[in-house]
């Protein structure tokens, strides 16, 4: 855990007279699972949209496994290998949940518009290996009954799933999960917990902005609390459990020891 | 000088009516957050309503005003109830904005069915003669049309400004679902100035029917006019609004006085592209800005059509060799002739269907790749004897050139803007082909070009063509459905939906934004070079702005993001009138009734409903269940 996956220093962003992120500065290693929690508008999605070029910062910078990602387009961003998720499940409607899934592998899709227009062997014999893993990764996370129903009918923990799905399809090196568990009731968030586990298992390091807390205490290496724009702790699960400002965040301001 | 104030008197005169259908449109955006494309039909309807009470049946003024006036708010009130009002819950903006093209088109056929295809002028309020100041003239129907702008303006203004109404319309315009939670009934608000809207376009053609010559497709023009008002002036910014009637009339009149009437709308589109470049909100800025993403909104949901592995392959052969044998079925050559019209056709409608069914890209002037096609590989052939294949090549060439300019404007632009400059490109194709008469022939058309043909082999007779045709689209249809169905179509789908979304997973959207224009362009400009070649005649109405809506009626009914599904609205709407001659008049009405009615309650087309009623019965015992638990 040498090495940093991401690196954010001193990252700063106003939005008219809200001061929405505030000098947050942390570090997510190589192969962690970093969570990101605070109560709601603590700047925890912002950051997010910082870091992949949907807003540009005041100040401050990013680096992904060394590269700056300021400048840097959606596109450039989620090129270089991180992918994230959004707040809303935002899987394409109008395409099925198969379609949802292959629709993440647009990166590493190689056979040009052109061979696919032709039949080519190539392009249809990538389509098929694609194919094959979305089909597995349908399986893995048990949505497979779904291959072909519309995206959009699946249940909330469904769609949540499919995105994550989605987004391992363009084989991440770092994924950003904006509040995967919304909406998820406490079964699908155990398997969802599960899956995480093994997303990082299986060598991508992950970022999870999260509210829910039993959720991040049981999966999280690494836990970054933000609370009005600014990091006010960071630490493992268990000494974030005992912070008094991240409780003061939280449930108010607390009688000092009466934790 | 005095041929000057003349022509700005005329701009102004012609302004004033452009400005009332911007204040229609800016109200009805302000309270509903859609364009109205309808608007300019209302104009010509209430018009030719007040010829018919006060010519032929004879009746004073007033009481004709009154009357032609109460039509029109009576037609408003029924197109208002039946179509827009639900439309507003259940469709997306640009899908809306695509309906109202076809109650343009729908009123366009109730005005050919009742007032047939002449055109009409009103006798002037107050007779003939102009008035002469300092020795400009002056008709006197103009103090007219400026006092009913003016009068317009002022009780717009009061009634939004200083009463409990306005204050309810306003509500709405700043947000709907508040008004709603104060208990304003919205839907009636929304119905109410819709009509509202309907009557002030009726008053308009009311004021300007003595000076100009109205016809049942005269609409389209104004709603074109008042449409790019209000754009320059800025949407939903009444004053705006008026400014951008008056500028455009001026700019209009003085393109038609010191360069040629025939350029004059081009100029006046000209016009419009740069301020889309330099401006996109238009002058003046009214309220809170509106989410505009193309079709980027829940309402889209469609469901989704397919007929995969053996039961697609099965009716794919079935519908090949019913192709390959109907001409041996057919019971005369006059179907066959229409069929061959029907197979050209569909070529750009497939085209279409990429852009706007898997792309989401709405495009309003369509036809000015056929255009830029036809005319292309038409004046090759005749003039420089070019061989029609090079001809085609030529005229594709020049068409991506076209969509690559017209990308660099639209892949800005999104939802109304991008609908603007697509219909304001093709509106201008449209003018250069009128306008251009040593090249294209103007208004007349080219005549004498040959018949398609490869080397030495002319496809000289419909038979021959047929097949030609047919071929061509069994080709394009398997290479676009290798192309659709694979990564390239996710993406496109990817962008229709959420460009977001697609961003954060690497798709580059202005590529394929770019992409599904050059391959729609392409494929149009080669429909129009066959066009061209199997009629051995090209004018501009072939391939004007009308087509651009036929394209997307035809494009609907039979079933977007379908490919195949519009060969059955193309061949619905080109046949029925060859099969049924005397339905011929009808046709433009049921080209709009067809759109609008598939709009609202058929949103997958004919053969998408039939496709997904068919995948149903097939899938129901495959899909059961619920997710299941996670990971090993």
């Amino acid at each position: 855990m040498s090495e940093a996956a991401l690196e954010i220093k001193a990252l700063d962003k106003n939005f008219g007279g809200l001061h929405a992120v505030n000098k947050v500065s942390f570090t997510v290693p190589h192969g962690s699972l970093t969570a990101v929690i605070g109560p709601n508008g603590a700047g925890k999605t912002t950051v997010f949209n910082l870091v992949t070029g949907l807003y540009r910062p005041d100040s401050g910078d990013a680096r992904f496994y060394g590269q700056s990602l300021l400048d840097r387009s959606p596109v450039e961003v989620a090129a270089s290998g991180l992918i994230r998720t959004f707040q809303s499940a935002r899987i394409y409607p109008g395409m099925t949940a198969l379609e949802n899934v292959l629709a993440g592998a647009h990166l590493h899709f190689r056979a040009s518009a052109f061979s696919q227009m032709l039949w080519l062997g190539s392009a249809r014999r990538e389509e098929r290996a694609l194919t094959r893993r979305a089909e597995a990764l349908l399986e893995l996370v048990g949505l497979a009954s779904f291959r072909d129903v519309a995206a959009t009918e699946l249940p909330m923990g469904g769609q949540k799933l499919l995105e994550v799905v989605r987004a391992l399809m363009a084989q991440p090196r770092l994924l950003l999960l904006d509040e995967p568990a919304a909406g998820l009731n406490d079964a699908e968030t155990a398997e969802l917990a599960e899956l995480l586990r093994a997303i990082r298992d299986a060598g991508i390091s992950v970022v999870v902005v999260e509210h829910n807390m039993s959720l991040v205490m049981g999966v999280a290496d690494q836990v970054i609390v933000l609370d009005a724009g600014s990091v006010v702790a960071s630490g493992s699960p268990r000494e974030i459990q005992q912070d008094q400002r991240v409780i003061a965040a939280y449930v108010g301001q607390a009688e000092p020891g009466a934790a | 000088m005095i041929q000057a104030i003349q022509i700005v008197i005329g701009g102004v005169l012609q302004g004033a009516v452009f400005a009332l259908l911007a204040l229609g449109f800016s109200l009805v955006y302000r309270v509903t957050g859609v364009i109205n494309l309808a608007q300019g039909g209302f104009c010509v309807f209430g018009a030719l309503l007040m010829y018919t009470l006060q010519v032929s049946w004879g009746l004073p003024i007033p009481l004709a005003l009154a009357g032609a006036l109460a039509g029109t708010a009576l037609g408003g009130v029924i197109l208002g109830y039946t179509t827009f009002g639900p439309a507003l819950t259940r469709l997306s903006v640009s899908s809306i904005l695509v309906m109202t093209a076809g109650l343009l088109t729908l009123i366009q056929g109730v005005l050919l069915i009742g007032w047939s295809s002449q055109p009409y002028a009103l006798p002037p309020i107050s007779g003939e003669a102009p008035i002469a100041i300092f020795g400009v003239r002056i008709p006197t129907q103009g103090f007219w049309i400026v006092a009913a702008a003016v009068v317009i303006i002022l009780g717009l203004w009061f009634l939004l400004a200083r009463t409990r109404l306005g204050l309810a319309l306003r509500a709405c315009a700043e947000n709907r679902l508040a008004a709603r939670l104060m208990g304003i009934d919205v839907p009636r608000m929304t119905l109410f100035s819709f009509t509202l809207a309907a009557v002030i376009a009726g008053l308009g053609g009311i004021a300007v029917a003595p000076i100009t010559s109205l016809e049942f497709d005269t609409g389209g023009f104004f709603t074109n006019f008042g449409f790019i008002s209000v754009a320059v002036g800025g949407l939903g910014a009444f004053a705006g609004s008026v400014f951008g009637g008056l500028v455009l009339g001026v700019s209009e009149q003085l393109a038609a006085g010191y360069v040629s009437s025939l350029f004059a709308n081009g100029l006046a589109l000209a016009l419009l592209l740069v301020m889309l470049l330099w401006r996109p909100n238009g002058l003046f800025t009214a309220g809170p800005a509106r989410r505009q993403d193309v079709r980027d909104e829940q309402r889209i949901h469609r469901a989704i059509v397919r007929l995969e592995g053996r039961g697609g392959a099965i009716f794919a052969v079935l519908a090949a060799v019913f192709i390959l044998v109907l001409p041996f079925i057919l019971p005369g050559a006059g179907i066959l002739n229409s069929l061959v019209i029907t197979g050209i056709l569909f070529i750009a409608v497939l085209g279409l269907d990429v852009l706007m069914g898997y792309a989401g890209q709405v495009s309003l002037g369509h036809a000015g790749f056929m255009a830029i096609g036809g005319y292309t590989a038409a004046i090759l052939a005749t003039t420089y004897h070019w061989p029609p294949l090079a001809g085609v090549a030529a005229g594709i060439v020049l068409s991506l050139v076209c969509a690559f300019a017209l990308s660099l404007v639209t892949t800005r632009l999104r939802g109304h803007f991008l609908a603007l400059a697509t219909l304001a490109f093709g509106l201008m194709i449209d003018s250069l082909t009128v306008g251009l008469t040593d090249v294209t022939g103007g208004p007349s058309g080219l005549v004498g070009i040959p018949s398609f043909s490869v080397g030495p082999y002319v496809f000289g007779s419909s038979m021959e063509m047929y097949y030609l045709v047919a071929v061509l689209i069994f080709v394009l249809v398997a290479m676009l459905h290798g192309g659709l169905r694979s990564g390239f179509g996710r993406a496109l789908k990817a962008v229709r939906t959420d460009q977001t979304a697609a961003a954060a997973l690497g798709v580059n959207v202005p590529r394929y934004k770019l992409a599904a224009v050059c391959l729609s362009a392409a494929l149009a400009s080669l429909s129009g070079s066959l066009y061209a070649f199997y009629f051995h005649f090209l004018s501009p109405e072939m391939v004007g702005a009308p087509r651009s809506f036929e394209m997307i009626a035809m494009l609907v009914a039979g079933g977007e993001a379908t490919l195949v599904g519009p060969l059955l609205g193309v061949a619905l709407l080109t046949l029925i009138p060859t099969v049924f001659q005397p339905f011929a008049l009808y046709k433009t009405f049921a080209e709009g009734l067809l759109l609008v009615l598939c709009f609202l309650w058929l949103p997958e087309g004919m053969f998408g409903s039939a496709a997904v009623w068919l995948a149903r019965i097939t899938m129901r015992r495959k899909v059961d269940g619920r997710a299941r638990t996670v990971v090993p």
